[in-house]
């Protein structure tokens, strides 16, 4: 018994290992490096460690892009979850012999470029970009609308640029649900809706959550997206943290807000799970 | 002269080429990081494999022959052996046509070109010391603190006789006296641009990026020195200020700019031919470009003044290769290649000897290359040292608040 117990554990070996040495150190190296200042030319001093980068990060210049940050990665994740659902479910049910080939596509804008994909969306969005043409053409608007910087276009972009990775657990999820179940909801008298409210969804909500979490995590930490397609007032912490890291070369600072970011991130999602799996999966 | 007539057509069919390339000269293209530094990798990849380091032979004479003015072309003589290969790091479309294969076929030495996406991968990359480069371009501004860090080495003057072509206000700038690490490359000027068409009025002064009846149409340069130097012109204080109660005054005066902005942003070019912005923070010889896919927008230097600054070329530190580099510096100071370059980006050069080559459009056109009166309004940026810190926690203020 004990001997089958260490070689299961072996199995865990490769999975620690990558995750210490590819997440726990360098996050270790963030913070050390957040304790220290920054010299006249920008590099690193640690001769005087101290907190007070983490006091500077909590000073109320930063609210606001705090407050950006949460906003578009909540709004991302609930768009991206209400769009991919209906997907997931309809390549569930009624994919059939093409399931495959339905998540293959799914997954094919990923072969391109992530930065090339947000310069097409500025192409899309653009004053004088495919939008505002088609508009003008038809007569519905007289001088193009602003879509381009703003919070509409920042959410647009990484809605659709997240949508596959709600996609997929979604779809994991759906399809282990068994239709019979449903059947049987439907046999004593539930509508359709009353089936999907109390059947389907909490029996997918492990999906939900999955989905949820893989698109509001790197939603959190996209600076890509709100540089592009963002303007000067759609600042978000992870844009902070670059411009920190590139033009003000100030990179304690940075590393103090990264890892503020990180850590705040770690513990919502280990408190959400923790919270969603007493109370939804039992 | 018969090169000059082969040369490239005149401004119009060239501009509108670049514009719809969009000169990547000063874009923030930071995240196509990957391609950067997939190609970035094959130079230190090869520098590994070992690049032949010539010895050099006996150090040439010294002197240029004999005319004291300025020389189209000069060799360095005798003309030293230089080593087999040569690595070069640059922006994108910020070199002529035929700049490289000339020098190539002329010294018989393999040229490595590389591009850097912008320009903090450059400084963050030759920064470790071994960045498997020979030369690159740096701003002006920023060559004495790579002096103080020991990034770039001295020039051996006596390879680059073809210095004596360089007007003389550039044979000793502010920031390298007697050019004894760098050698100017192009110059540049900021000021700001705008639609006629959508601004039917003349613009003359900075207070113009400041104006809410432009709200939402504005961009401004995502540049912490020029953006603070626009501000700090506009008070009437020196681009280059250390005080702090100045700079305050400036962040407060770019804090009440910033709801009026539509955007920060590196690519001028980009916002102001696609009308996202009609009234742009923006680099003159880009504008150039711009003008070429918009006819209607209009380059100022403002009546308050605006800023200057240039481009150099320098020998770094861990060189491989100095004397194909000094070489090859040495070439891009000759006349007809300055004038070739200039012809093809757009971007006046410093070179006196090179001007009657350089196409007659492109010195008439005041926003590459304003005359005197506009270029004495102008401030240059000059190397802070460690006061830039400064300018830079004001800077992420800024972009962080409200």
């Amino acid at each position: 018994m004990s001997r089958d117990r260490t070689r299961d554990a072996t199995f865990l070996v490769p999975g620690l290992a990558w995750l210490v040495v590819f997440f726990a150190v360098p996050l270790a190296i963030i913070f050390v490096v957040s304790l220290g200042t920054r010299d006249q030319y920008g590099g690193v001093l640690l001769d005087d460690l101290g907190l007070r980068n983490y006091l500077r990060a909590l000073e109320p210049d930063f609210l606001p892009t705090v407050v950006n940050s949460l906003r578009y990665s909540a709004l991302t994740t609930i768009f991206s979850i209400a769009i991919a659902y209906p997907i997931a479910y309809w390549i569930s049910r009624y994919g059939g012999r093409r399931k495959t080939l339905l998540l293959i596509l799914v997954m094919l804008p990923f072969w391109t470029s992530w930065v090339i994909r947000t310069y097409a969306w500025m192409t899309i969005l653009r004053d004088n970009g495919v939008v505002n043409g088609i508009l003008e053409g038809l007569g519905i608007i007289d001088a193009p609308i602003a879509l381009l910087n703003t919070d509409l276009a920042v959410v647009l972009g990484m809605t659709y640029g997240f949508l596959p990775f709600a996609i997929l657990p979604l779809y994991v999820s759906i399809d282990r649900l068994d239709p019979s179940l449903v059947a049987a909801a439907r046999d004593l008298y539930a509508s359709g809706r009353v089936a999907f409210w109390h059947v389907t969804l909490p029996l997918t909500m492990p999906g939900v959550i999955a989905a949820a979490l893989l698109t509001f995590i790197p939603a959190m930490g996209d600076f890509v997206t709100p540089d592009l397609l963002g303007g000067a007032q759609t600042i978000t912490i992870a844009k902070v943290i670059q411009t920190l890291f590139l033009s003000s070369k100030d990179w304690p600072f940075g590393s103090a807000l990264g890892f503020l970011l990180i850590v705040t991130t770690i513990v919502g999602t280990v408190g959400t799970l923790r919270i969603l799996r007493r109370e939804v999966i039992g | 002269m018969s090169d000059h007539d082969r040369m490239p057509h005149p401004a119009g069919t060239l501009a509108r080429s670049l514009a719809e390339e969009r000169l990547t000269r000063r874009r923030f293209l930071g995240r196509i990081a990957a391609l950067g530094a997939g190609g970035a990798m094959m130079p230190l990849l090869a520098a590994c494999g070992g690049g032949a380091t010539a010895s050099p032979t006996a150090t040439p004479a010294v002197g240029t022959p004999g005319p004291s003015g300025p020389t189209p072309s000069a060799e360095p003589t005798p003309t030293p052996t230089p080593e087999a290969e040569l690595y070069v790091y640059n922006y994108a479309d910020y070199i002529g046509e035929e700049a490289i294969p000339s020098f190539e076929a002329k010294y018989g030495v393999k040229v490595t070109y590389d591009f850097f996406d912008t320009y903090e991968t450059m400084t963050a990359k030759i920064a470790t010391g071994n960045s498997g480069y020979d030369v690159t371009f740096a701003t002006g501004v920023d060559v004495p603190g790579f002096l103080a860090r020991d990034l770039v080495q001295p020039l051996d003057l006596n390879l680059i006789p073809n210095r004596v072509n360089l007007g003389s206000e550039w044979q000793s700038p502010a920031y390298d006296p007697g050019n004894a690490h760098s050698m100017p490359y192009m110059w540049w000027t900021t000021g700001f641009a705008y639609d006629t068409e959508k601004i039917t009025e003349d613009l003359t002064s900075w207070a113009a990026l400041w104006d809410a009846r432009w709200k939402g149409k504005m961009a401004m340069l995502d540049d912490y020195r020029e953006a603070f130097g626009a501000a700090l012109i506009r008070l009437g204080h020196s681009v280059n200020t250390t005080n702090d109660a100045e700079l305050d005054a400036a962040l407060a005066l770019l804090q009440e700019q910033k709801p009026l902005l539509r955007t920060y942003t590196t690519d001028d070019i980009g916002v102001l031919s696609s009308g996202d912005a009609w009234l742009a923070h923006a680099w003159g010889s880009d504008v150039y470009q711009v003008v070429a896919e918009r006819p209607s927008v209009k380059y100022v230097i403002p009546e308050e003044g605006g800023i200057r600054g240039s481009d150099a070329m320098v020998l770094l530190a861990g060189a491989k290769h100095p004397i194909a580099a000094s070489l090859f510096i040495n070439h891009m100071l000759d006349a007809q290649v300055s004038a070739a370059n200039t012809n093809y980006i757009g971007y006046m050069g410093p070179n006196q000897a090179a001007r009657e080559f350089i196409d007659p459009a492109i010195l008439d056109d005041p926003t590459v290359n304003p005359d005197k009166a506009a270029v004495d309004k102008l401030q240059e940026l000059l190397d802070l040292g460690p006061d830039l810190q400064k300018y830079q926690e004001r800077w992420t203020r800024l972009r962080a608040g409200a």
